[in-house]
């Protein structure tokens, strides 16, 4: 049982527990959509509504499932609010269910999501683990929303599709292309390591 | 209760409650997804046949898909050929409009593709490329003009241009569309296709 | 946790301050005929790119040592004026000079110094500022101009081998003379014009033995022995192999950017296959890859390699397993 605030809880997500930069969880879609801020917020969005489902349904009947088939039962029970989001872009946003592809099915087997029902939402209770759910979901939304404003900037000369950038900027392309995804991931990682390195030494 | 048998009944409830969960998401959403892809290659076909007012598929196979456009009363003034094939990168997917004796292209447009940003993407560029390939003769098979043309009129009827850089995905264009027109020939002439308007149903 | 929890073990670590320096003097020195070449062919345009390079991997190195805390004098190990002066050759002469700052910026940012600097990195850091370049800007990576001295005037000008591959130069007749490609009277990057500059400064390194004499000898033969087959068996559509020696970047590859002491194998069987491997990987994409020219692409993936190669290449000691 976890001994913090329910504030606690959900800032933990943002900074100290951030599922990508500190936890290195969910790389996948963080590498593969975050060519264009809209694919990246989408697709924070998606795996939100995942999670915090997930958390909700997961926490509220955790003492009915018996522990032998619990990772079982968490991955239907995430499996069918993948579907729902997957169905739902698909009828109602169909450029962005188009550019996201094969990812959204994929929020199945984002380590954040299992790991988060695993560690958490199976041993606290429902406010608890909504609360931690919102605060991990802002977390990876936030690395998203930085990895994928870099890129779209840089690559595209674009944020959220509007022209930031002047005639005089020729865009990098290799930075909506999958090398840029990993030299990116990589500098902020570096500069998170380091951000955390200095904060440590000070305390 | 036994542990087994309460593993057994929790998945069972789990899995059914989440089966019919599903179904009904399935149900509610089914018709807007269809609906969906309905617009999306009608606009492709008002858009590669000009004058269309209504469509009808004619024919559909895997990669290669022929729809009539119809005029108001119900002729056919065109065939938009739906096909795909291996670009540079993955598939390229086209709608290519032709005059209903298929012997004229009125447009080219790429559906989907996954080529180079900034070079084989070009592809999408009207002003670029897609404008190159309005009225082409296509009873022959097209050829690439190589090095590429800076206007339409240096081109001959039959040639359509190249991306400067992108060789690779300008010849996998102009295969596809090759190879579709050659194919959708051989429907008509085997009489599986027919220019004629069918009555719907 | 200390910052020590592990060492990556990677190929040759120098740690003789006094033969690094003169190691790299020597193949500046090695340089200066092909760069002087060079200057003759695009005049002014080569001189600002080879200038801007070397001036912004001298800044970038500095920048990195002073965030690391490494004293600034290990500049004058010369390394990184060659990562520039070898980067400038490898970039078309009509590029812009604020993309080849980029270029030299990331070569020595993230082809050298997240590795460790100087004898940690992997991949050469010169073509890993020339991959950023070509997949950053592909247009820009391959517009070229004549060379001066060259009389043609056209708007866009393909290199011999872009002619080659995707102009059907054979069967028109069109590919470029043998001669005209030694002296380098002909179109691409600064530094893969000339064959007679680059073959001298590269004899040069080989008598001063500051290269491995296995490294471009066995480029050549795979290569050579690669293209041979294709050209006997139909020569109406292949090349003859000793165009594809002279075209494009494969003596400047061969001779100045394979034998990086840093990212070549350390062991005689290692490097034979490291070199041969290179000469094969380079056939391949030039024959049927999507690029015309695959000398940067070849290099990059063997490097790959190299720490595998030195691992399973180290000759056995005396009375070590296996039988007698």
């Amino acid at each position: 049982m976890s001994t913090k605030t329910i504030g606690q809880e959900f800032i933990k997500g943002l900074w100290d527990e951030n599922p990508v930069f500190r936890q290195l969880l969910g790389l996948c879609p963080t590498l593969a959509v975050t060519n264009a801020v809209i694919n990246g917020f989408a697709m924070g969005m998606a795996t939100t509504f995942v999670l915090i489902f997930s958390s909700l349904v997961v926490s509220s009947i955790k003492k009915l499932i018996p522990s032998q088939v619990r990772i079982a039962s968490y991955i239907v029970i995430i499996a069918s609010f993948v579907t729902v989001a997957d169905r739902f872009l698909a009828a109602f946003f169909p450029p962005i269910s188009k550019s996201l592809g094969p990812y959204v099915p994929l929020i199945v087997v984002n380590c954040i999501i299992l790991g988060r029902q695993e560690a958490f939402s199976s041993k606290n209770t429902v406010g608890r683990s909504v609360t931690d759910a919102l605060g991990m979901s802002a977390g990876f939304v936030l690395a998203m929303l930085v990895l994928s404003a870099i890129r779209e900037i840089l690559g595209a000369g674009t944020f959220f599709g509007y022209q930031v950038m002047g005639p005089w900027f020729k865009p990098w392309i290799i930075m909506i292309l999958p090398p840029g995804a990993f030299i990116t991931l990589g500098i902020l990682l570096a500069i998170a390591l380091q951000i955390e390195r200095r904060t440590k030494s000070r305390k | 209760m036994k542990l087994s048998v309460r593993m057994v009944v929790v998945l069972t409830s789990i899995g059914l409650l989440s089966g019919s969960f599903l179904a009904t998401v399935g149900h509610l959403t089914k018709e807007r997804i269809a609906l969906n892809k309905q617009r999306e290659i009608e606009a492709a076909i008002i858009q590669v046949v000009p004058g269309t007012v209504s469509s009808q598929r004619l024919y559909e196979e895997r990669d290669l898909s022929v729809y009539g456009g119809k005029d108001n009363e119900g002729n056919i003034i065109g065939f938009a050929i739906h096909a795909s094939g291996i670009g540079f990168q993955d598939k390229i997917s086209l709608m290519l409009g032709t005059n209903s004796s298929l012997e004229r292209t009125n447009r080219l447009a790429i559906l989907d593709q996954k080529e180079t940003p900034g070079l084989g993407a070009k592809i999408t560029d009207y002003e670029f490329f897609l404008t190159y390939w309005e009225n082409r003769d296509c009873s022959v098979p097209l050829t690439l003009h190589k090095p590429a043309a800076s206007s339409p009129e240096e081109l001959s009827p039959t040639e359509v241009n190249t991306i400067t850089g992108a060789t690779i995905s300008s010849e996998a264009v102009l295969s596809i569309v090759n190879g579709s027109l050659e194919q959708v020939r051989k429907l008509i002439q085997e009489g599986k296709l027919s220019s004629e308007a069918q009555d719907v149903n | 946790m200390t910052d020590n929890a592990f060492i990556l073990q990677s190929s040759p670590h120098f740690r003789d301050k006094d033969s690094v320096p003169k190691i790299m003097y020597a193949v500046i020195a090695s340089l200066v005929p092909a760069v002087a070449a060079s200057l003759y062919f695009f005049r002014l345009k080569a001189l600002a790119l080879l200038l801007c390079c070397v001036a912004a991997c001298l800044v970038t190195e500095a920048l990195f040592l002073w965030l690391r805390r490494k004293p600034l004098h290990s500049l004058r190990d010369g390394s990184a004026v060659i990562t520039g002066l070898l980067l400038a050759m490898t970039l078309p002469p009509s590029l812009s000079l604020e993309l080849a700052i980029i270029g030299a910026v990331m070569a020595i940012a993230i082809g050298k110094q997240v590795f460790g600097g100087l004898g940690y990195n992997i991949f050469n850091p010169a073509l890993v500022g020339r991959a950023f370049l070509q997949t950053a800007f592909p247009v820009a990576m391959t517009t070229w101009i004549p060379p001066v001295a060259l009389k043609i005037q056209t708007a866009t000008y393909a290199t011999p081998l872009a002619n080659l591959r995707f102009e059907d130069a054979i069967a028109k007749g069109t590919l470029t003379p043998l001669k005209d490609l030694f002296i380098g009277n002909v179109g691409g990057c600064l530094g893969e014009t000339s064959s007679f500059a680059l073959i001298l400064g590269g004899l040069y390194l080989l008598s001063r033995r500051v290269i491995d004499w296995r490294i471009p000898l066995g480029i050549l033969l795979s290569l050579t022995a690669f293209t041979g087959v294709f050209w006997l068996a139909n020569p109406e559509k292949y090349a003859s192999p000793l165009f594809h020696i002279l075209a494009g970047g494969l003596l400047i590859g061969a001779f100045f950017m394979a034998t990086d002491l840093i990212t070549s194998p350390i062991t005689p069987l290692g490097t034979w296959i490291y070199a041969l491997g290179i000469g094969l990987v380079i056939g391949l994409i030039r024959l049927f890859g999507g690029f015309a020219e695959g000398v940067m692409y070849s290099i990059l993936f063997m490097n790959a390699f190299v720490p595998l190669l030195n691992r399973y290449t180290r000759p056995r000691i005396l009375g070590e397993g296996g039988k007698a």
